[in-house]
C-alpha cells in the first residue's frame, strides 16, 4: 500500500515545499501558541506557550531567510534561541519559587491583588 | 564602525559598573557592601556625562540627535531612581546579620539588584542607539529581563513574587508578539536594517501606492508587542497588579524605565513604515493610523476611568501611567510634520519633551509613597499603599505632603507647572496633524484625571490629619535618600517649567527628523531584496525575480 502511495502523483502544491507551507506552519504554532496561552492556566504550560510562539517566529525567519538568500535571518535566530533559553532559566526560577510558597502552579490561585 | 563603537560609551560604562557592583555587593563586610549603590549612582551619572560628549550621527539614521537626548534623559532620571531605590534591597536581612546572623552571599539581593538596574538603564539607551531589529531585540529584552527579577526580589512578600511572575509571562507573550511582527518585517524587505527597511518600503510603494501588506501585519504586530512595555492598552492588564505588588521604589522604576524603552522603540519602528501617507502625506498609512488611534484613545479612557475607582494610592498611580501612554501616543499618530516643521507641530519631540516630564512627577509621588510606611497591628511594617494614609500628611510631614501636592497637581498639567507645558505640545501636535476627535478625547481624559489627582492633593493639604488611624499610625523609618529624591522632583517641577523652554529646543533638536530616500546608494537595484507578494509566496524565489 504504501509502495502504491509513493508511486503516485502528488497534487502540484504538494511537490516542493516553498516560503508559503513554511509560513502557514508558523502561523499555526504562533496561533496554538498564543490561544493556549490565553486559555490555559497551568503556570509550565502558559510558559512553554510563549516558547511556542519564539520558535513559530524563529521557524518564520528561516523561510524568509531562505526565500531571500541571505543569512541575516538565521543570524536573528541564534539570538533569539539565547534569549528564549534565559527567559526559560528565569520562568523556572520563578515558578520553583512560587511552589515553594503555594504548592500549585495554577495561575487563578495566585490572586492576591484585586481591584 | 568605530563610530558606532564611541556612540557605546555610555552602555559600556554602565557595563563594567554593573560588573563592579555584582562583585562587591556580595562582599563580606558591610562597609564595602553598602558601597554598592553609590558605586552604581557613580556609572550612571558618569554614563550619562559620556553621552553628552556625542560623537555624532552615524551617516544613515533618520533620527541623528534621538540616541544621546534618550542616553542623557535615562541616565539623569536613573540617578534619583537610585536615590530612591537605595536601602531598599536587603533591609530585612541586613538586620537579621546586624543581629548577629552569619552573612551568606547566596541568600542576599544586593549585588544582582543595582547590577540588574544598571543593565535595564543600559537596555534603553541600547535601543535608542539601535539601528538593526536583531539589536533592538536584544536591547528591548534586555530592558525587560531584569525588570522582572527586580518586581520579584523587591520584596519578601508573596505580593512581589506574584507581580514578578505575572509581569514576566504577559511580558514573554509581549516579546513574542513584536519578535514575531520582527519577522514579518524581515520577510517583507529582506534585511533587518531599520534604514534599509524604510528605502525599501519606500520604493516599493513609488511602484504600487500601496505599503507591502506583510510589512503592515508585521508593523502592527510589533505596535502591539511592544505596547506591553509602555502598558498600552490590549497588554496592560498586569499593570495595577504589578505596580501594586512591587515595591514602590520599584515601581517608579517600572512607570519610567520600560516605558522610556517601548516609546523609542515605537518612534524607531514606525519610522520604518514612515509618515508619509494620508490625504496630507504626512501620516502613517491608514491601517497602522487607525489601529494606533483606537489604542491611544483606549488606553487614556481605560487608565483615566479605572483611576478613578482605585482606592489605593500606586493603583491609583498604576493606571494614571497607562493613561500618560495614551497621551504620549497621541504624538506617535500625529508624527514629526513635514521636513522643518516647529516643535509645536513635532509629535515625536513632544513625546521626547513629555517622557523627561513624566519621569520627574511620576518619580515625585512615588518617592512619597516610598518614604512612609505604616505599622500594622502584628507589629510587621508594611508600606503605605491606602489612600487614606494621604490624610492630612501637609500637616503632619510638611514635606513630604508638599512633594505630593506638587507631583499630583504637576501630572495633573496644571498651567505653571512642568506637566502643562509637557502636555501642551502633544495637544498642538496632535491639532497639526488635523487629528481634531483624538485631541478632543485628549482634552476629556486630562478633565477626568483632575477628579483623582486633585483628590490625592487635597487629601494630603485640606484634610485634617487621622487621628485615629487602622492599626498603627504612619513611620518614616524609610532611608533618606527618598525624601531628598522626592525634594529634587517637586523643585524639578516647578522650576523646570521656568526652564522649559530650552528643554523644549533640546527634545525639538533630538525629533530632528531626516528622511532621505536614496535609490542607488543604500539599495542599489542589483541588491534590492525581493519581495514577497502573494502569487510569489507559492513560488521558490528563482520563479519571481523582479527585473
Amino acid at each position: 500500500m504504501s509502495a502504491i502511495l509513493a508511486q503516485a502523483d502528488y497534487p502540484a502544491l504538494m511537490s516542493a515545499p516553498t516560503l508559503f507551507h513554511y509560513l502557514v506552519v508558523s502561523a499555526f504554532m504562533f496561533g496554538l501558541g498564543l490561544v493556549g496561552f490565553l486559555t490555559r492556566r497551568n503556570l509550565i504550560i502558559m510558559f512553554l506557550c510563549t516558547e511556542l510562539m519564539f520558535q513559530a517566529a524563529g521557524l518564520a525567519l528561516v523561510a524568509f531567510s531562505r526565500f531571500h538568500l541571505n543569512h541575516t535571518g538565521e543570524t536573528f535566530v541564534i539570538f533569539v534561541l539565547t534569549v528564549a533559553a534565559a527567559e526559560a532559566a528565569m520562568a523556572l526560577a520563578l515558578v520553583v519559587l512560587l511552589f515553594r510558597r503555594k504548592e500549585t502552579l495554577d495561575a487563578e490561585r495566585w490572586e492576591e491583588m484585586r481591584g | 564602525m568605530i563610530q558606532k563603537i564611541q556612540s557605546l560609551w555610555p552602555e559600556i560604562v554602565l557595563f563594567a559598573t554593573a560588573c563592579v557592583v555584582m562583585v562587591v555587593g556580595i562582599s563580606p563586610s558591610v562597609a564595602v557592601r553598602r558601597s554598592c549603590g553609590v558605586i552604581a549612582g557613580l556609572g550612571l551619572a558618569l554614563a550619562g556625562l559620556v553621552a553628552i560628549d556625542w560623537p555624532g550621527p552615524a551617516s544613515s539614521v533618520v533620527w541623528p540627535a534621538l540616541a544621546p537626548y534618550v542616553k542623557v534623559l535615562v541616565a539623569g532620571v536613573g540617578v534619583l531612581l537610585l536615590l530612591v531605590l537605595a536601602g531598599l534591597p536587603d533591609r530585612e536581612y541586613e538586620a537579621a546579620v546586624a543581629h548577629g546572623q552569619r552573612y551568606d552571599p547566596i541568600r542576599a539581593n544586593r549585588a544582582e539588584f543595582y547590577a540588574f538596574f544598571l543593565f535595564s538603564i543600559m537596555g534603553v539607551m541600547l535601543v535608542s542607539g539601535a539601528e538593526d531589529l536583531i539589536w533592538l531585540f536584544l536591547a528591548l529584552e534586555l530592558t525587560s529581563l531584569p525588570t522582572y527579577i527586580m518586581v520579584a526580589i523587591s520584596s519578601s512578600r508573596n505580593r512581589s513574587l506574584e507581580a514578578g511572575v505575572k509581569y514576566f509571562f504577559l511580558g514573554a507573550l509581549g516579546a513574542a508578539l513584536f519578535l514575531y511582527g520582527f519577522a514579518l518585517l524581515y520577510g517583507a524587505t529582506g534585511s533587518t536594517n531599520l534604514e534599509t527597511i524604510r528605502q525599501v518600503i519606500a520604493q516599493q510603494r513609488l511602484g504600487s501606492e500601496a505599503v507591502n501588506g506583510v510589512a503592515l501585519a508585521g508593523a502592527l504586530l510589533a505596535v502591539i508587542g511592544v505596547g506591553f512595555k509602555i502598558a498600552a492598552v490590549p497588554m496592560h492588564f498586569y499593570t495595577a497588579d504589578v505596580y501594586q505588588g512591587a515595591a514602590s521604589p520599584v515601581t517608579a522604576f517600572l512607570a519610567f524605565v520600560p516605558k522610556t524603552a517601548g516609546f523609542v522603540a515605537l518612534i524607531l519602528l514606525l519610522t520604518t513604515i514612515g509618515w508619509g501617507y494620508g490625504p496630507s502625506g504626512q501620516s502613517l498609512p491608514e491601517p497602522i493610523r487607525t489601529v494606533l488611534w483606537v489604542i491611544a484613545a483606549m488606553t487614556m479612557t481605560v487608565g483615566n476611568v479605572l483611576a478613578v475607582v482605585q482606592s489605593s494610592v500606586k493603583r491609583v498611580l498604576a493606571y494614571s501611567s497607562i493613561a500618560h501612554s495614551g497621551y504620549m501616543l497621541v504624538g506617535l499618530v500625529a508624527g514629526p510634520g513635514p521636513a522643518g516643521a516647529p516643535f509645536a507641530r513635532n509629535g515625536i519631540a513632544a513625546i521626547l519633551f513629555y517622557l523627561l516630564c513624566y519621569g520627574v512627577m511620576n518619580l515625585g509621588a512615588f518617592a512619597v509613597m516610598a518614604s512612609l510606611e505604616r505599622r500594622s497591628r502584628s507589629g510587621a511594617t508594611e508600606e503605605a499603599d491606602s489612600i487614606d494614609d494621604l490624610r492630612g500628611l501637609c500637616t503632619t510631614r510638611p514635606m513630604l505632603g508638599w512633594i505630593m501636592v506638587v507631583s499630583a497637581v504637576g501630572l495633573l498639567g496644571m498651567p505653571p507647572l512642568l506637566g502643562f507645558f509637557g502636555k501642551l505640545p502633544l495637544f498642538t501636535s496632535g491639532i497639526g496633524a488635523g487629528e481634531i476627535p483624538l485631541v478632543v478625547v485628549l482634552g476629556i481624559n486630562s478633565a477626568i484625571a483632575a477628579y483623582y489627582y486633585l483628590r490625592l492633593a487635597a487629601l494630603a493639604l485640606l484634610e485634617d490629619p487621622d487621628v485615629t488611624p487602622v492599626g498603627g499610625g504612619l513611620s518614616e523609618n524609610a532611608p533618606p535618600g527618598r525624601k531628598f529624591a522626592g525634594f529634587i522632583c517637586a523643585a524639578a517641577v516647578i522650576g523646570l517649567s521656568a526652564l522649559a523652554w530650552p528643554l523644549i529646543n533640546l527634545a525639538d533638536g533630538a525629533a530632528k527628523y531626516e528622511p532621505r530616500l536614496t535609490p542607488g546608494s543604500a539599495v542599489s537595484a542589483r541588491e534590492a531584496p525581493i519581495v514577497p507578494s502573494a502569487d510569489a509566496l507559492t513560488e521558490p524565489r528563482a520563479a519571481s525575480g523582479r527585473p
